[in-house]
């Protein structure tokens, strides 16, 4: 479930700030969405493995 | 008695007021928070006017939310967490009895609404922008870059470390929105069986239903808990900028 939440919120930040660059910024329909879709899941799958990565860690 | 399983997270304006074109009736998520806001104070109140040694059944109760609080501060930010024990365990103790008091037919679940939620999740995660860049100046920038990225990925890492954190308040607002509202909604729909089922079926979805009640107290429990910790990560990441999880390897 977190895991989950954490990959879904990334990629849809990415693919928002895509689309928003796409429509107010630049006429660059559809490059912004495009890229900001890959990124957004490279970022997601990441998330997701630093919230895998707490768990195997000892308590400090 | 057929009605819409999403029919309990309908919200009835039942004194309606508006202050400058703002719609700021009062409704039953308002007098909810009210409800709980007036619980946990009194809780609190009462159980720490005695002191006792030994306490007494309330105090306990009381002194195990405390430390329970104390301890994930302790785990996830360490003794400089400290300070912000007051906003996390006003957070903890908040979000914990609106999910359980939610659990009560005929109550309001406040969190089950993103608004609230969201509101929740924005602002801690803000805070803890505040924080780092209070503490570490333009440097906090830096949490942008992780550890021993090679200077050709920069333009890369970058907007993935970018959307990564815009993700934090997002996932952390969604999460704990959807754990409640999925959860009241399965039980609605199962209780609603029970009531179309009559007597010689009905039981068994209201087996079910009782089964799921326990799991949905856990969940509101883990879910005030999951808010919790993440909220002290995040705080604890601008605090120590690449704080212990770039550490970890």
């Amino acid at each position: 479930m977190r895991i989950g939440t954490e990959l879904l919120a990334a990629v849809a930040v990415g693919g928002g700030l895509g689309w928003v660059v796409d429509t107010y910024l630049f006429a660059s329909t559809p490059w912004g969405l495009v890229i900001g879709l890959v990124l957004g899941t490279a970022a997601g799958v990441r998330n997701a493995y630093r919230a895998a990565q707490r768990w195997g860690q000892p308590k400090p | 008695m057929e009605e819409s399983p999403l029919h309990p997270f309908e919200l009835h304006e039942l004194i309606p007021l508006s202050v400058g074109g703002f719609n700021i009736s009062i409704n039953q998520a308002v007098i909810m928070m009210w409800v709980v806001v007036t619980l946990v104070t009194a809780l609190m109140v009462i159980a720490a006017s005695s002191r006792r040694l030994v306490p007494t059944k309330l105090q306990n109760l009381a002194e195990i939310l405390v430390d329970f609080i104390r301890g994930i501060i302790l785990d996830t930010m360490g003794k400089d967490g400290m300070r912000f024990f007051p906003l996390l365990g006003t957070l903890f103790l908040f979000i914990l009895f609106c999910n359980l008091l939610g659990l009560i037919p005929g109550t309001y679940t406040v969190t089950s609404q993103i608004v609230v939620t969201a509101v929740f999740a924005v602002s801690m995660y803000s805070l803890s922008i505040a924080v780092g860049f209070f503490l570490h100046g333009v440097k906090f920038l830096g949490i942008l870059v992780p550890p021993g990225t090679p200077p050709w990925l920069l333009p890369m890492m970058i907007p993935i470390e970018l959307i990564s954190q815009l993700a934090r308040p997002l996932s952390l607002a969604v999460r704990l929105f959807a754990n409640m509202t999925a959860g009241h909604t399965i039980l609605a729909v199962l209780f609603g069986l029970v009531l179309s089922g009559g007597l010689l079926i009905g039981w068994l979805p209201f087996a079910f239903t009782v089964a799921l009640y326990g799991l949905e107290l856990i969940i509101a429990f883990i879910q005030a808990y999951i808010f919790t910790v993440l909220s002290c990560v995040y705080l604890g990441d601008a605090i120590t900028l690449h704080g212990h999880s770039e550490h970890a390897h």
